[in-house]
């Protein structure tokens, strides 16, 4: 809801007017504001749909107007003077509508999504909810499936300590690193493309930081009351301020996968390649993803990066050769 | 006016008139009555371009969810120049029966804002809507957990809406490992997220079989045919694709050997189970776990299947190729 409201279409606006009426009976007097941020929309827009609520209303009859109480009227003074809304005549809309299959498919996938949320798997509610929203749909949804992820101990003890706001500890041991041992006040698990991640403020780096879960082993809840709730959130694959720069070329088409893995700037396309700069703190790092692109991903700069993932690679194939140094591929 | 009364104030005045009505109102009176025909009709608006836009009104209204009604005349149902239009109450209606507490509006907003997708977010937002217009004010919102979808795959939308249908589909699906991609022609049952990727669960009219297919792999547009199937066919299906794909992800499994410590055998460890040389992972693509198995370099080597341990092989020296040093 916070995103810049965009232009509505026609059925989009459809679509507002039948949920806002129901919405503003049962609210009696809402603030234009307050009205703008429950639908998504600007202050004027909505100014400007309740205006044209009252030109709504009963069909005339046979070359008749309709008569003014059949049709919807608002509390007009209000508007203008206090930027309240209130409908004083109502001629139909007054229930909610169904759910439309879309509205219903989106909200059973992402229950599911977040049925492994501990904070929500806690409550015993996912169910009834699936039941109740497939029950209000006028049309039945398409069926939308999110696998269920697996719950460990790290991902308990994690969620243990975002609930309680409590400091979590735990081995860290980062990619081509030592392990180190950390301290961090939870903010946020962010759960994206089956991966979680905890982001919280780290008590040995004196910063706000990016964890992946894979990556921790013995967490213990500490005692240690967080303090750094409220700080915010950055961007969980933003470049930190000293990164490296790394310049790859990739087919346009495999593109969209880097945004998985890093936030890419100066992407420019030609020809359907890509030439993207992606930050690292260590630029050689970018030899893992390079592999994972198994030859479309180039590392054009710096060269550093290049010959790491070169040697990376050959590596990873001298598994393969056999003592007698025949090939085994 | 007539040009002057928008598209929104038209379709609005219809559904309140539909509402209203008991018996139904029939094509004319909608024309020479609503607010938005009415104008346009005495503007002199030609008779059939006026029918032709509440035909459009009508799809709109009803891809709006909205259950517009069609009573046909009684002796013959075909004959539609006296029928009568109406939106049936208890159709339109969230049922009374259904509410929601406080907590559970709670859990729906956490619910409704996973979605990254534009499209599918602002359904999800206009779902939560309809909750709280009910008049239910949620509990403090659960913060701290911020689950994700993505749904960036073309075929996505294409897909749900063929299924919303129960419609036949043809699109052109690339086989890894095959040089071109061939026609498939599927009843889409289903659509699952399955290791963060999306896979669209159907009968291929063919083979007549269940498939699963990878959204990623579909090139090109994903084509509705006007072929239709029982709806019946749907139910049930999410938990059979699943099922499939877990028992596919049974079935498969490599021996890898890792170097302990690192990033690869805390990544498979997870999903590992130790072996006398090393240690089972089970994947169900081929292709995605050789990506997967080729980023760990010399961290991992795989034992078998063969077909995996080549496909690695292949990535490691194509990143060597790719990657050759350059000479300046």
């Amino acid at each position: 809801m916070s995103a810049q409201p965009k232009p509505l279409l026609a059925a989009d606006r459809v679509r507002l007017y039948l949920t806002l009426v129901p919405y503003l009976l049962e609210h009696g007097q809402v603030s234009l504001d307050e009205a703008a941020a429950e639908f998504g929309v600007s202050r004027e827009e909505m100014r400007s749909m309740v205006e044209k609520l009252t030109v709504i209303g009963l069909p005339g009859d046979s070359g008749y107007w309709q008569q003014p109480q059949e049709m919807f009227d608002i509390n007009w003074d209000l508007l203008d003077d206090e930027d309240v809304i209130e409908i004083t005549n109502d001629v139909a809309l007054r229930r909610v509508p169904r759910f439309t299959a879309r509205e219903a498919a989106a909200l059973l996938a992402g229950l599911q999504m977040v049925a492994a949320v501990p904070a929500v798997s806690d409550t015993g509610l996912v169910h009834g909810l699936i039941a109740k929203l497939s029950r209000g749909a006028a049309d039945a949804p398409a069926e939308v499936v999110v696998a269920p992820s697996a719950i460990d101990e790290v991902r308990t003890v994690v969620a243990r300590g975002v609930q309680d706001g409590v400091a979590v500890s735990f081995t860290y041991k980062a990619p081509d690193a030592e392990p180190t041992t950390r301290t961090v006040d939870p903010v946020q698990i962010l759960i994206t493309n089956g991966q979680w991640y905890l982001q919280g403020w780290c008590h040995l780096r004196q910063a706000m930081r990016t964890f992946h879960l894979d990556r921790v082993s013995d967490p213990q809840l500490t005692e240690i009351s967080i303090t750094h709730r409220g700080e915010h959130v950055p961007e969980a694959f933003s470049a930190a301020a000293d990164d490296g720069e790394v310049t790859v070329r990739l087919p346009e088409r495999l593109a969209p996968l880097l945004s998985a893995f890093f936030s890419a700037d100066g992407v420019e396309a030609l020809n359907g390649t890509v030439t993207a700069q992606l930050h690292l703190a260590d630029p050689r790092s970018i030899k893992r993803l390079a592999a994972r692109f198994g030859g479309a991903l180039e590392v054009v700069e710096p060269g550093i990066a290049r010959t790491a993932t070169r040697e990376w690679a050959a590596a990873g194939l001298a598994l393969y050769h056999q003592p007698d140094g025949t090939d085994a591929g | 006016m007539a040009a002057g009364i928008p598209a929104e104030e038209r379709l609005t005045n219809l559904v309140v008139a539909l509402m209203a009505t008991e018996i139904g109102l029939t094509k004319q009176q909608i024309l020479d009555n609503v607010s938005g025909y009415r104008q346009r009709a005495d503007a002199g608006a030609r008779s059939d371009a006026l029918e032709k836009m509440f035909e459009r009104d009508k799809d709109e209204l009803r891809k709006l969810g909205v259950p517009v009604e069609t009573i046909g005349e009684a002796t013959d149902p075909n004959d539609l120049r006296e029928a009568r239009y109406r939106i049936p109450q208890a159709e339109y209606d969230l049922p009374s029966d259904i509410d929601f507490t406080p907590a559970e509006l709670a859990v729906l907003r956490l619910a409704g804002s996973v979605w990254s997708a534009e499209s599918v977010s602002g359904d999800a937002q206009a779902g939560v809507r309809k909750i709280r217009a009910l008049g239910i004010d949620g509990d403090e919102p659960i913060i701290g957990f911020a689950p994700r979808i993505t749904a960036r795959d073309a075929a996505f939308a294409p897909l749900q809406e063929a299924i919303e249908k129960s419609r036949v589909v043809t699109f052109d699906y690339l086989k890894p490992g095959e040089d071109a991609a061939r026609t498939r022609r599927i009843r889409p049952l289903a659509l699952v997220d399955y290791e963060a990727r999306w896979h669209v669960f159907g009968i291929d009219v063919e083979a007549d079989g269940d498939r699963t297919f990878l959204l990623s792999r579909i090139v090109g547009a994903v084509k509705i045919t006007n072929v239709s199937f029982d709806p019946a066919l749907r139910d049930g299906a999410g938990d059979r694709a699943l099922a499939g794909l877990e028992e596919v992800a049974a079935n498969n499994s490599a021996l890898l050997e890792i170097t302990p410590g690192t990033e690869a055998s805390l990544r498979l460890g997870r999903r590992a189970t130790p072996a006398m040389q090393g240690i089972t992972v089970p994947f169900v693509d081929v292709h995605i776990f050789a990506d997967e198995l080729a980023s760990y370099g010399p961290e991992v080597r795989v034992v078998e299947p063969a077909a995996l341990r080549d496909e690695v092989i292949a990535r490691l020296r194509a990143v060597v190729e790719a990657n050759a040093e350059v000479r300046r």
